[in-house]
């Protein structure tokens, strides 16, 4: 019950800042629907986010139902710096990624680009010096969150072009599609080549 | 001797006529609905908001379900179903009382829930949907509710897709002999008394202590579902068994 109630917390503070950037849900939009689950084995907690379009939705859960996946322990992954560490902890079996990667980095991405003035909405509530202080304390607690942020994002951009190639990126896809465009327009050519040497015979 | 007794049903601490309950809930209910969220909310001191948590947590529910919200009163649940169902996702949000709907649905308006909520008045004994119609019911604080919970259950199954899920919560028997007699002052002294004053209504509020009291602990409803045709029953007690949270599966 504790844990649902710090999730809830969580919840609630995630939904304040699409609140309070506006841009937020529209660089949520690409990930509507899709459920990322973040399992932390060492506290074995799972947790799922989903976006609905309006509101994000945190909870702790038991289902294994999900979009895209992320598993292990919470110090790896607060210390996923070097992304060339990953094709190795996961080797290890010390992290596992599942699905489709695509959806952690939309969520991370909306995330690590949010722009909120916090004081300025703190002050409204208790008043400018306290507002001051709680926002260094806050400030201190993000840094280190944007540590952890940053290395998520390097991690799976990186793991994205990754020797281990779980997906295929949109850009890889278009590319992939002009490349058989091209076969094709090839492929007819020479036909038509073979077609004229069958005839002029 | 009356050859044909009249069959009997608890209302509350009372014996009544089983056929006379219905309408006893629904006073009940008419009474309290304008008032409800707010005694919610006083009640519990909030928690009911973690026990409903908890409750979609364990729903597996995705974009594309169809969703029954049984019992669905003002419609907390139906709220967040209706979003995390998404546009092609359906939410039955299904009630006996026209009262508790009427506020349910001027709420999730009010939050900006239109679309995909349907509004349908329905008793849980005989639900009016063909077989295998839904991914997930829900029923949460109606069940000790309705006459014959049996049939209730039975007919949920019925309506069930194969795969689907039946998810109670309910009040239930805390663990601890401790809790269970402190949580019995509250419920018998406090809780009517809260009732008389912010609901004007202690009537209501005793009915609710009493009803609460009488319902089938965590072993029983959970035989109680096997009976009905429920596989993989389980149950979890939360805030110390106060409240129970039982999950079965139609195969
Ligand atoms: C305590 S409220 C619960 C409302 C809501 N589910 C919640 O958790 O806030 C119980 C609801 O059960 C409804 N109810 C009682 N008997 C019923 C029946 N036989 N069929 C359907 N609903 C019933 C009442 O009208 C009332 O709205």
């Amino acid at each position: 019950m504790l844990t649902n109630f710090l999730v809830a917390v969580v919840e609630r503070i995630l939904n304040t800042a699409l609140v309070l950037d506006s841009t937020l849900i529209a660089k949520l939009k690409p990930v509507t629907q899709q459920r990322l689950l973040i399992d932390i084995r060492d506290w074995q907690q799972q947790f799922v986010v989903v976006f609905t379009g309006q509101n994000l939705h945190l909870y702790n859960t038991k289902e294994t139902l999900y979009d895209c996946m992320i598993s292990a322990n919470i110090d790896t992954l607060m210390a996923l710096q070097n992304p060339a560490m990953l094709t190795q902890l996961i080797r290890q079996d010390k992290l596992d990624l599942q699905g489709d990667l695509n959806i952690a980095q939309g969520y991370s991405n909306a995330f690590a680009a949010m722009d909120i003035d916090w004081p300025e909405h703190l002050s409204r509530y208790i008043g400018d010096v306290p507002a001051q202080q709680v926002w260094q304390l806050i400030t201190q607690l993000k840094s280190q969150g944007d540590k952890t942020q940053l290395k998520l994002n390097n991690t799976i951009t990186h793991l994205c072009q990754d020797e281990l190639a779980v997906t295929i990126h949109p850009i890889e896809l278009e590319q992939f599609k002009q490349h058989t465009r091209q076969l094709k327009g090839q492929v007819a050519q020479l036909e038509m080549r073979i077609n004229q040497l069958l005839q002029s015979n | 001797m009356n050859e044909n007794p009249e069959k009997t049903a608890h209302f509350g601490y009372k014996t009544v006529a089983e056929t006379e309950k219905a309408s006893m809930v629904a006073d009940v209910f008419h009474s309290v609905a304008t008032k409800y969220d707010v005694m919610n909310d006083l009640m519990s001191f909030g928690i009911h908001r973690l026990w409903k948590r908890q409750t979609i947590a364990s729903s597996g529910v995705r974009k594309g379900h169809y969703v029954l919200d049984l019992a669905g009163g003002t419609g907390d649940l139906t709220a967040k179903f209706s979003q995390l169902v998404g546009d092609t996702g359906q939410v039955v949000l299904g009630d006996i009382n026209s009262s508790m709907l009427k506020v349910g649905r001027e709420k999730l308006h009010n939050l900006g829930l239109v679309g995909n909520i349907d509004y349908v008045q329905m008793n849980a004994e005989a639900l009016p949907f063909p077989d295998n119609s839904f991914d997930l019911i829900t029923i949460a604080f109606g069940l000790r509710n309705v006459t014959d919970q049996n049939k209730a259950l039975r007919s949920m199954y019925r309506i069930l897709k194969p795969g689907g899920r039946l998810l109670v919560l309910e009040f239930s028997k805390p663990e601890h002999e401790l809790l269970n007699k402190a949580y019995d002052f509250y419920s018998f002294n406090l809780l009517p008394k809260m009732g008389e004053l912010v609901a004007n209504d202690g009537e209501s509020y005793k009915y609710l202590a009493e009803s609460i009291r009488m319902h089938p602990d965590q072993e029983t409803l959970k035989t109680m579902m096997n009976d009905a045709g429920f596989e993989q029953t389980t149950y979890q007690n939360l805030t110390g068994g106060i409240v129970a949270l039982h999950r079965g599966f139609k195969y």
